[in-house]
């Protein structure tokens, strides 16, 4: 007993792993049980597919209905704030975890031997169904992520009828100034929607800062703010109230889209292309 | 007409620097005030220029009170030379003795003919006019303090107190200084210095006030004040006196000690 | 008297010489953007009142950013001269005692706590108390003509607990966003600001450069040391009050919609003086225009620089002012030994 007392911390936490690498390994074909979610995107697609008695946590992000999609089911979990502590805590069989959460956080768990599961940023809807069925066989939920799919291309065909004769021409607005370019889901958005996306036209790839005159100047037709309504004060969000924009909402369409419709990559950005099609619609 | 001190008693950090002192200054007479240090002889320059409010006592000019006269009439009526001389920027001759026109003109106004003719008056009084151009700084000591007289003067008060004028001063600009003094005090300026020097006091000033310890010892003559017996009394020395040309004369010779009997040798 | 003339010939001329050059830089920083805009065609409209794109972004994009630059520009260069001729000492200076990030720290406060957007005009009056707070502080342990050390030194203390208080602030903020902004309030831009921004603080900082310029006379006479200044008919407490409560204003709501911007009361102040004699009353108008040309030209710099990310515009101003305040700093040194 006073021999185990004195180790330290990471290695205490061995007989943890060791078991939990002989959990996995006897349990190749049995799903997860006990689910640990470090993303706030592979929480929402995590929420999504499995059934909620078997998320162990998800990160506290999620459970804030402005920025996520499943805020409801999310806080009927634990929330995390991507802690080691806190993720060994909960003795998980499953952790997964975004491309970008933190390296020190990710490599840490890799030493315990609970290698969390990175899932990137789709940088298209291929690559969201790709990342869907992914996400779908390690949860052991392969019938419910071909569901999901099926219901995703079932929308999209509805909408690419609703594609105008001649596509208008848009430009996005981000918190910051930011916009999106070339090679970016939302630049696959706009172009589903039935939208030129301006910011390709201009060069800019994946996502970039706009100067708002370049906005003003750049001859669209379509605004599409992507905010977060009453959200927390930041000059991120005042630059998008800007009296310019005010300006040109009463020049141009302007569509507002909050932001978690397209913060992640999920099936959520079917709902994105769905308003932008609605908005857009009674201007032919 | 006259500034007329009444039972003017100030503390300042606990002590008591002024005791029921009174004093009056007439116009067109030079008033030393003397006494050792700390005898609160600042003291009472700063209660008589309205830059010190006295825990007691009053102080009338020419019949009213500061708060009456308000303080730019005040300004214009009383002058006052501090006993420091530097200038925080490196401002020309001519700026600084202009300085002593600010009672006189208006917040925003610029400087009118009788501005410009009164600090010419009082540079030329001051033999300064040939470094107008100069910057203060590159004067030298005794230079810099004409200058500054020349700033109280500028003013063209009836009233101008000046607070140890002479300190750090060669004997030969202390001759100067006090000469100008006397010589503003004839024209109708009633002038009040603060002197540690005896023999010069005697000599230049109309009236001595002897203070010691915040009260009024003597005030009148220098003959009278500066007698024998209050020497010995108050400064603890005794003096040689002697006549020139008619006028007399005092030299403090010898410390006195405690006992009484002075030291012996030189 | 010819020496006199000459000066006074000079300082007739500097007022409007200063005045043209402030128009010459703003008509430069409308022509400076990020996009081309056809200016005669954008003038054109807005005189008309046509609402055209071009005309948009001349009325809503690069005239707020053009004003703005000017009025905050004069502020700190007012307040700069102002701060220096109360303490009688060159260095003495909106960001360098710590006055600035103080105000930076107020208007944080106040606007990411939500009180700005119910009230607008929550923001600069936030701005306005932190640099009231600070400025207090200063005089109140330091007293007036402190040496140069010690107002260094508590500029120091001053700068190093806004600033950390501020990093403070913004971490708890509930925005995510929040945390990365604070490159904005401690080093001050420009960019994005709006007409309402202009509107909200005008006012405000007139009082303030209205209360400062009054005491221009009475910092002349302080020159001459405080006995002198009192027995020539000035009241130093209101003085006092004039002066702190015109810097808090300016400086304040300068901060509050451009962030802490250094250094621009410093060497403006420390260049103009020469050319008025040397006079701290006349230099107050004089550093305001100055500051005005000095942050609109930075501005245009901060635009036509091939840098991106946009440098800050306190970026800029810290790369002329630091080395600025060395060489100043040296030359105290030596003049004193």
């Amino acid at each position: 007993m006073r021999r185990v007392r004195r180790l330290p911390c990471a290695l205490r936490a061995v007989p943890v792993a060791a078991g939990l690498v002989l959990a996995a390994t006897s349990a190749a074909s049995a799903p997860p049980e006990r689910i640990v979610s470090l993303n706030m995107c592979t929480d929402e697609l995590v929420l999504r597919l499995a059934d909620r008695e078997r998320i162990a946590s998800v990160t506290w992000l999620s459970q804030d209905p402005r920025n996520a999609n499943m805020a409801d089911v999310a806080r009927q979990v634990l929330a995390n704030h991507g802690l080691v502590e806190q993720v060994l805590a909960l003795k998980p069989d499953l952790v997964v975890a975004g491309a970008y959460t933190t390296r020190a956080t990710v490599n840490l768990l890799r030493r315990v031997g609970t290698s969390p599961r990175e899932f990137g940023v789709p940088r298209n809807l291929a690559e969201m169904r790709v990342q869907i069925r992914e996400m779908a066989a390690l949860l052991g939920e392969e019938a419910r992520g071909e569901a999901l799919i099926a219901d995703i291309d079932t929308r999209l065909d509805a909408l690419a009828a609703r594609r105008p004769a001649r596509p208008l021409r848009a430009i996005v607005l981000r918190p910051n100034g930011f916009t999106v370019g070339r090679g970016s889901l939302v630049d696959e958005i706009l172009t589903r929607a039935g939208l030129v996306n301006i910011a390709a036209e201009l060069g800019i790839e994946s996502y970039g800062q706009i100067p708002l005159e370049a906005v003003a100047l750049a001859g669209a037709e379509v605004l599409v703010l992507n905010d977060t309504p009453d959200g927390p004060p930041s000059l991120a969000h005042e630059v998008l109230h800007h009296p310019v924009i005010t300006a040109l909402a009463g020049k141009l369409k302007p569509v507002t889209l909050p932001s978690r419709l397209w913060t992640c990559a999920g099936p959520s950005v079917i709902d994105a292309i769905e308003q932008l099609v609605a908005a857009t619609e009674p201007s032919r | 007409m006259a500034i007329v001190a009444q039972g003017i008693s100030v503390s300042l950090s606990g002590r008591c620097v002024l005791n029921a002192a009174d004093v009056t200054l007439q116009p067109g007479e030079m008033l030393g005030i003397v006494g050792p240090n700390g005898a609160g002889k600042t003291t009472l320059l700063r209660v008589l220029a309205g830059l010190l409010k006295p825990d007691q006592g009053s102080v009338r000019y020419d019949g009213s009170s500061a708060r009456e006269l308000g303080r730019r009439a005040l300004a214009r009526r009383v002058a006052f030379l501090a006993q420091d001389g530097a200038t925080a920027w490196s401002l020309c001759v001519e700026a600084v003795v202009g300085l002593g026109r600010l009672p006189h003109r208006p917040p925003f106004g610029g400087e009118s003919e009788a501005d410009r003719a009164a600090v010419a008056n009082a540079m030329a009084l001051c033999d300064v006019a040939a470094f107008a151009g100069r910057t203060f700084g590159t004067l030298s000591g005794g230079e810099g303090r004409r200058v500054l007289l020349a700033r109280a003067l500028a003013v063209e008060a009836a009233y101008l107190l000046a607070d140890e004028p002479l300190a750090g001063l060669d004997p030969g600009h202390q001759l100067d200084t006090l000469q100008r003094l006397r010589s503003v005090a004839a024209e109708g300026a009633g002038v009040a210095v603060v002197l540690h020097d005896l023999s010069l006091a005697a000599r230049f000033c109309d009236r001595l006030l002897l203070l010691d310890r915040g009260r009024r010892i003597a005030d009148g003559a220098p003959g009278e004040v500066l007698g024998d017996q209050l020497l010995a009394d108050v400064f603890g020395v005794t003096a040689l006196r002697g006549q020139r040309d008619g006028t007399p004369f005092l030299l403090p010779w010898q410390t006195i000690n405690q006992k009484g009997s002075p030291h012996d040798g030189a | 008297m010819k020496h006199r003339a000459g000066a006074g010939l000079r300082t007739l001329v500097l007022l409007p010489v200063l005045g043209l050059v402030i128009l010459i830089t703003a008509a430069a920083s409308l022509a400076v953007g990020y996009a081309a805009l056809p200016l005669d065609q954008a003038f054109a409209d807005a005189i008309a009142g046509r609402a055209s794109l071009p005309a948009l972004v001349l009325l809503e994009l690069r005239l707020p950013r053009a004003l703005l630059g000017a009025l905050v520009g004069f502020s700190l260069g007012m307040a700069g001269a102002a701060m220096q001729g109360l303490m009688r000492n060159p260095l003495a200076e909106p960001g360098v005692v710590g006055i600035s990030s103080a105000a930076a720290l107020g208007a944080v406060a106040a606007f990411y706590s939500g009180l700005s957007a119910t009230v607008a005009l929550a923001l600069p009056l936030g701005g306005i108390a932190g640099a009231l707070s600070a400025t207090l502080v200063l005089f109140v342990l330091l007293g007036r003509g402190a040496s140069t050390m010690t107002l260094i030194l508590a500029g120091v203390a001053l700068n190093s607990f806004a600033g950390a208080a501020t990093a403070l602030a913004l971490n708890l903020a509930p925005n995510p966003y929040a945390a990365l902004e604070i490159v904005f309030w401690l080093m001050g831009s420009l960019a994005d600001r709006s007409m309402s921004h202009v509107w909200l603080v005008l006012p405000l900082m007139l009082a303030g450069w209205l209360l400062m310029a009054s005491t221009a006379p009475a910092l002349d006479a302080l020159s001459l040391g405080e006995e002198t200044a009192a027995s020539l008919g000035f009241d130093l407490t209101w003085l006092l009050a004039r002066l702190i409560g015109g810097a808090a204003l300016a400086v304040g709501s300068a901060v509050a919609v451009t962030g802490a911007i250094g250094f621009v009361g410093l060497v403006v102040p420390h260049l103009l003086r020469p050319l008025v004699g040397h006079r701290p009353g006349k230099l107050l108008v004089a550093s305001g225009l100055g500051g005005a040309i000095l942050v609109l030209a930075a501005d245009l710099g901060v635009r036509l620089a091939p840098v991106r990310p946009e440098l800050k515009l306190g970026v800029v101003t810290a790369l002329i002012g630091a080395p600025f305040l060395f060489a100043l700093v040296q030359r105290l040194r030596r003049e004193a030994l």
